[in-house]
């Protein structure tokens, strides 16, 4: 239906082993990247390929990159982020299950273009199969001599290793996954120094996500034209792997190309809304964003459609509500998860969101009393002052309830709690 | 240097400063409660936000994460920063208890200040607070978790800037945890400072709990007499108590903190056993009755003698105005020179150590911080000077290296290289500490004398173990830009000292700074040092007392007991004397034995002058009038309606004015600044170092380098230095203190042990001992081989440990 | 549904001597000396010396400093704060239900009542028999599985109240068939 990149050799109950991959190309951008390349055009390929994060940020990935100084120390570290912890998301999970060899291909030829010589995976434990999967799958390529040292006796030396994680949310922010690595409490650490500077053990650290990784071994065979020619839109370039759940027919994470509208991949990919109900809304990108409500139906799912309608397309986990789910109690379902989850470290995190998780609480059991809505807005509104992006992206949902759900949550005030339930 | 704007006021500030600091500078307080200037900023609390006007960032931001910049226009009373405080107040607020009544910080809790500044007042939320359990963390601080607000000052304070690890942060989220993995005393020798950083009451001062409020208590400004560092302190006091010493900021000596030993080392003041009436052949008599006494007595022994019938013993935790009397009673009456220790191998290397130190090489204890190498010979700074110590640890943070060279097993906080040598060594291992300095160093120059001494050095000096590892490091000195150069005044002999100078004057050359720093064996060493007879030694004062030539001793604020090793001579020699008069605020063994006794009040009625280690002038102000406290007169009941004239307890005067009585009569205090005069060349003002003379290269005497140990090389050597508790004379009375002071052990070398048949753990009853005395066995390799280490414990029978150990010596 | 919590300083009953493997501490102790810094294999150690005890207890967090070259408390200061690392002892198999926004549309709350009715017990509590431990969890990942739930952190979904109940019978017949191995 859609072209399918990642997802080209993706198979209903096993890997792409490492075998077939070669069989379909793999490894060759690596080997001729290795030939001889010279790093900063592989660096300008992926920036011309507009490739941007998809790890939630949606920063430049070429970008990122060319912030490694040439003259930088060694050694030098290549993170993947594993910890796939946005609620709602598992397109990694699915990725690694799929073809997991394209992203050990993809960070073989970003630790090249910045000569890292470190590798390592943070995945989260609740993926420990993944886990699995890629120490074997790593162990393959490293007798193939696609890993290792002196990889094709260049003088490129790379080596991988599975890092387990404990199981935290805030482990998947940048500076949070550096301090677990090192074996600190994951605190986020501010920036400067950026990690690309100062990073693991001090040392200068590339962060990617999966699916940002494994996107790289693709562009690097067919150039940059191609994966900006995926989207559908013009700002947009490449596909996308979306994990869409909740009240559709058929969840599951489906790669899509960039700019397909929301309707489309509700109707096409996922069989339509459940039992045919309408739809009311859903989460775009995670937990971390915002509300949209049944006038963005059709909206065209990429990172700039959604810049325009002030939310951010995300992990692309696009959890889809129908008219039988009170938002506000969903509301209070994600404001659990962020104060369950907060490290601790800030104040306004740390104590905010337990705060509107009783607000909330409050509201969708009738005790919502005084100016509750004031009182949400003002305490959303100094959560952008806490120390990272966690708070930030915690009080999109909320916020959104109140500016696309105003209606609801104005009827749960009214009526003293939840009009749903009274139904 | 960029300039801002704050409030509408212009500051220029070093590049890198934060605005909060810059903010500091104008004398505007922004609100904090993470931010501590000796922590550093993590912005985690979001109370120090203000408004950016103007300038590279807009918007409110936390004044402790920006760096000050060109043209910034900041307003700390911007409507949304402060609405953003107002509402991190409430945040804060949630689950504190609002024990305010009950809680030992209100009053002086930051917390407090906060939440009435910020207008914080109703608690909107309705959900249920969170509590966690307490821990009891030893003698020193209670731990009242629920008050937390979570600035993790602690534990910032506790691990990165103290080094020690059994205090942090556990659990997540609300729920993160402050203290230990089990409940327990705390290890580090610092912890007491938890009182002073935590914003609001989870660390309180426990031995102070319950005793007032802040505005209750008398205070005043005062000095740690409990090591030589002199440590700014601000003692608290209430109903003639003093009850709680807080560390107060001296930029030059101790910054922000001060150790545990300092703090609670308070309480010989008020023990009940405290001598407040004066004796006179051991039974109570009036101040005005003993006084008489005493001159009268004494005139006719000088009649009878001579001048030099009578003898003055001052020490070392004195002021500098009892010093100084004492040394005008000597110019005056022409009585024997005063001697201020009985520990005459000590005051041979204080001595030594003085006289290298001059204008341009003295060192202050904040220096040391910013050292990039740091070498200590003979020096213990946990034992001895704790905050050394601390400085030493932010030195190392900071990347400095740290290097010790001691017989003893030397532990500090932070990473550091140890070389084992015995004591008699140490002399030859800073010898070869220079040799490796000069010798492959293009980067020092001799002149040709110079090329002789050094020539000469080099064929005197023996060759020890650790030799080469000691010339490497000398090399690496030359290297060091900012090296500091410490040497202790127990352990080492008095050649060590003026051979570190030397090194150090060699050093010099080649590097950007450098100094020296040598802690001393007592708070007013250096007093002692600079006004009395420096050179007056025991020995010959003890062998004038027995031969009959001293008639009469006087004797000041020094336990002659604890200091001289053997008691029993010293025990003979006073029973010889016609007349022993002591002077003293605390009861010892030589109180007991003293024909006229005289009480003297303590620092807190007394105030008085010290000179610190590096000569640093101080003054420690009068915080209570003396007495009785009346929760001990009123036997925990209604205060006592006993009417009278005088206060319960109250005859205690300052020791120098009994001493200016022998001399002039003088009722005021002396000022001691004319009497420093006259000791050195120049005035010196509060604060300020002594003058020290001025800057000389003489090499020192180097006959005895290549001497060799005296004995056999593999002789045993009994080394007793101070621990950080139960060593230090007036601190050993604070039974806070005494439970955190180890079981008395010796620490040997595991070869050692094995020549004696000891194991670890093993305990030996010292025979003849009184009280009994038992020693538990601690095994140490990194203390050099052959050194039988014990701690200079007060109270203990250290002629029967000696008489044991000389045993061993023997065979 | 919360527990009190600080509740890690609450003891039960600790195990006297702590049987570890020589084996396992052997191959920990060589992962340890293989790497540059040992503190990166924290979580390693304290998921191995938990795999081998059922949780973290004290004598194993003890173990894992000394491996580590770490305090005590810094150990704890990890150990108290991953989800999957247990201080306190629980039963031989860990259900953590997912409780995040997908699993809860998709019927989370009935699973927890379920599971709270067949095992008699209610979120942080473990059966008598020793067997089972009731937890909650944030979204685990599996939402195109909802509800799911993870026992032992391996992943079951999507679950009705039959299949629940399918999936207690074959722990329980696996336990009374090797009764005292772990995991």
């Amino acid at each position: 239906m859609y072209p399918q990149v990642l997802f080209q050799h993706r198979k209903p109950d096993r890997i792409n082993t490492f075998a077939e991959y070669r069989e379909q190309g793999g490894y060759s951008a690596l080997s001729d990247v290795i030939a001889g390349a010279d790093p900063a055009a592989v660096i300008a390929t992926i920036d011309d390929a507009q490739l941007l994060g998809r790890g939630g940020a949606g920063f430049p990935a070429g970008r990122k990159l060319m912030t490694v100084a040439q003259d930088a120390p060694h050694p030098r570290y290549l993170i993947c982020n594993a910890d796939e912890m946005e609620p709602g998301t598992f397109k990694d999970r699915v990725l690694l299950h799929a073809d997991p060899h394209l992203l050990i291909e993809g960070m073989a030829i970003v630790a090249y273009t910045v000569r890292a010589r470190h590798g390592i995976i943070f995945i989260r434990p609740e993926y420990e199969n993944a886990a699995r999967i890629l120490e074997r799958e790593i162990r393959l390529a490293r007798e193939a001599g696609f890993l290792g040292e002196k990889i094709h006796d260049s003088d490129f030396s790379f080596e991988i290793v599975v890092h387990r994680s404990g199981g935290r949310y805030i482990c998947g922010e940048v500076t949070a996954l550096i301090s677990a690595l090192e074996g600190c409490r994951p605190n986020p650490r501010k920036a400067p120094p950026y990690p690309t500077d100062k990073g693991l053990w001090q040392q200068p650290t590339v962060l990617n996500n999966v699916e940002t990784l494994a996107y790289v071994p693709l562009i690097v065979r067919h150039g940059a034209q191609w994966f900006r020619d995926l989207a559908l839109t013009e700002s947009a370039a490449g596909t996308k792997l979306f994990s869409i759940s909740g009240h559709v027919n058929k969840p599951g994470c489906y790669e899509v190309p960039l700019g397909v509208p929301l309707s489309e991949m509700i109707e096409n990919c996922c069989g339509g809304m459940r039992d045919g109900r309408p739809f009311k809304g859903c989460l775009p990108g995670g937990a971390s964003t915002g509300f949209l409500s049944a006038e963005h139906y059709h909206i065209p799912m990429d990172y700039e459609s959604l810049k325009a309608v002030g939310n951010r397309l995300g992990t692309g986990a696009v959890m889809v509500f129908d008219d039988t789910t009170c938002m506000v109690a969903a509301t209070l379902n994600l404001t659990n998860f962020f104060a369950r989850e907060s490290c601790g470290w800030c104040t306004p995190c740390r104590e905010g969101f337990p705060y509107l998780k009783d607000l909330l609480y409050r509201l969708e059991n009738g005790m919502a009393d005084g100016d509750w809505i004031g009182q949400v807005e003002t305490l959303c509104g100094h959560l952008y002052k806490a120390y990272c992006a966690f708070a930030p992206g915690g009080v999109a949902p909320i916020e959104s309830l109140l500016a696309n759900f105003g209606e609801e949550v104005q009827a749960h005030i009214d009526l003293g709690g939840c009009p749903m339930q009274r139904q | 240097m960029p300039t801002l704007t704050i409030d509408n006021r212009p500051v220029t500030v070093p590049d890198g400063t934060k605005v909060i600091t810059a903010a500091e500078q104008l004398g505007i307080m922004i609100p904090r409660f993470c931010y501590h200037p000796a922590l550093g900023s993590v912005g985690a609390c979001r109370v120090c936000a203000v408004g950016f006007k103007e300038g590279p960032i807009k918007g409110v931001e936390m004044s402790c994460m920006v760096d000050a910049q060109e043209g910034m226009v900041v307003a700390t009373d911007d409507p949304d920063a402060v609405d953003l405080r107002k509402h991190v107040i409430e945040l804060l607020m949630l689950h504190h208890p609002h024990d305010c009544p009950v809680c030992d910080e209100g009053g002086h809790c930051l917390l407090q200040d906060m939440t009435i500044s910020g207008g914080h007042g109703r608690r909107r939320y309705a959900g249920a607070k969170r509590t966690h359990l307490d821990q009891d963390l030893g003698p020193l601080v209670q731990h009242e978790m629920n008050r937390c607000i979570q600035c993790y000052r602690c534990s910032r304070f506790y691990q990165q800037f103290c080094g020690y690890r059994d205090l942090g942060v556990t659990g997540i989220g609300t729920r993160v945890y402050f203290g230990r993995s089990e409940p327990g005393t705390l290890e580090s020798p610092f912890s007491g400072n938890l009182t002073d950083i935590c914003p609001t009451g989870v660390y309180t001062d426990k031995p102070s709990r319950f005793y007032g409020r802040r505005w209750d208590y008398e205070r005043a400004p005062s000095v740690c007499i409990h090591c030589s560092l002199g440590c700014s302190l601000t003692v608290s006091a209430r109903y003639r108590k003093a009850v709680r010493h807080e560390a107060r900021f001296n930029a030059q000596v101790n910054g922000h903190f001060i150790c545990d030993r300092g703090r609670y080392a308070y309480a010989y003041a008020s023990q009940p056993e405290r001598p407040r009436d004066a004796l006179i052949a051991g039974r109570p008599a009036t101040l005005a009755q003993a006084a008489t006494q005493m001159s009268e007595r004494l005139a006719a022994i000088e009649k009878g003698t001579g001048p030099d019938g009578i003898a003055l013993m001052g020490s070392a935790r004195s002021s500098l105005e009892t010093q100084a009397l004492l040394a005008r009673l000597h110019s005056e009456k022409g009585w024997r020179t005063p001697c201020f220790s009985a520990d005459d191998a000590a005051t041979r290397v204080v001595s030594s150590a003085l006289n290298t130190l001059n204008a341009t090489n003295t060192i202050a204890l904040t220096e040391i911080e910013g050292a990039d190498t740091v070498l200590l010979v003979g020096a213990d700074p946990i034992g001895e000077a704790p905050m050394l110590a601390l400085a030493l640890r932010q030195a190392q943070r900071d990347g400095s290296r740290i290097i010790t060279v001691d017989p003893r097993p030397v532990t500090l906080p932070c990473a550091h290289d140890h070389i084992a040598v015995s004591g008699d060594d140490l002399a030859t291992a800073v010898a070869h500490l220079i040799i490796g300095a000069l010798e492959p160093s293009r980067e020092i120059a001799l002149d040709a004398d110079q090329q002789d001494r050094f020539k000469t050095l080099k064929q005197e000096t023996r060759d020890i173990p650790a030799a080469a590892e000691l010339r490497a490091i000398g090399h690496a000195l030359t290297t060091a830009w900012r090296p500091a150069f410490v040497c202790g005044t127990t352990v080492p002999d008095p050649d060590v000292p003026p051979l570190m100078g030397l090194l150090q004057a060699l050093v010099q050359t080649s590097c950007m700074w450098s100094g020296l720093f040598f802690p001393l064996p007592g708070a007013n060493t250096f007093g002692a040092h600079c006004l009395g007879g420096s050179d007056a030694l025991f020995e010959p004062l003890l062998a004038a007392v027995e031969a009959g030539q001293v008639k009469a001793l006087v004797v000041v604020e020094n336990d002659l007991f604890s200091e001289y090793p053997d008691q029993q001579r010293l025990a003979a020699a006073l029973e010889s004397l016609e007349l022993l008069v002591v002077m003293d605020c605390v009861p010892s063994a030589i109180t007991a034995r003293a024909d006229i006794f005289l009480p003297t009040q303590t620092i807190y009625e007394a105030g008085g002058h010290y000179l610190n280690n590096e000569g640093r002038l101080q003054v420690a102000t009068p915080v209570i009038a003396g007495g009785l406290s009346i929760m001990d007169t009123g036997g925990g009941n209604h205060p006592p309606r006993e009417f009278r004239e005088d206060i319960p307890g109250g005859t205690p005067r300052p020791a120098w004015q009994y001493v200016a009585g022998l001399a002039t009569g003088e009722t005021d205090p002396p000022d001691v600044k004319p009497l420093l005069d006259e000791a050195l060349t120049a005035g010196v003002a509060d604060g300020e170092r002594v003058s020290l003379p001025s800057a000389s290269r003489e090499w020192p005497s180097i006959e005895r380098i290549g001497a060799g140990p005296e004995g056999d090389a593999g002789g045993l050597t009994l080394i007793e230095s101070a621990a950080t508790f139960g060593s230090e004379p007036l601190a050993a009375f604070s039974t806070v203190l005494a439970e955190l002071t180890p079981l008395f052990g010796v620490t040997v070398h595991s070869e050692t042990a094995q020549r004696l048949g000891w194991r670890a753990g093993d305990r030996i009853v010292i025979p003849d001992s009184a009280p009994a005395l038992e020693v538990v066995v601690t095994l140490d390799d990194r203390a050099a081989p052959g050194v039988l280490l014990v701690p200079r414990r007060i109270g203990i029978d250290r002629t029967a440990l000696r008489r044991y150990m000389a045993h061993l010596l023997a065979e | 549904m919360l527990r009190p919590r600080g509740a890690f300083f609450e003891r039960t009953i600790e195990p006297l001597e702590l049987h570890v493997s020589e084996a396992l501490i052997e191959k920990l102790k060589n992962e340890i000396a293989a790497v540059e810094h040992p503190r990166e294999l924290a979580v390693d150690v304290m998921m191995a010396l938990q795999d081998h005890h059922g949780y973290l207890s004290d004598a194993a967090r003890d173990q894992a400093a000394e491996l580590l070259g770490m305090s005590a408390l810094e150990v704890d200061e990890l150990a108290t704060f991953y989800t999957f690392i247990f201080r306190e002892p629980v039963g031989r198999y860990v259900i953590h239900v997912c409780d995040s926004l997908i699993c809860w549309m998709a019927g989370e709350e009935n699973i927890v009542d379920h599971l709270r009715q067949q095992l008699q017990i209610d979120f942080g509590q473990t059966t008598a028999d020793g067997l089972f431990t009731l937890l909650p969890v944030c979204c685990i990942g599996y939402c195109d599985r909802a509800p799911a739930i993870l026992v032992n952190r391996r992943v079951h979904g999507p679950l009705t109240n039959s299949r629940l109940d399918e999936l207690l019978q074959k722990y329980r017949a696996e336990a009374a068939e090797k009764p005292g191995s772990n995991v």
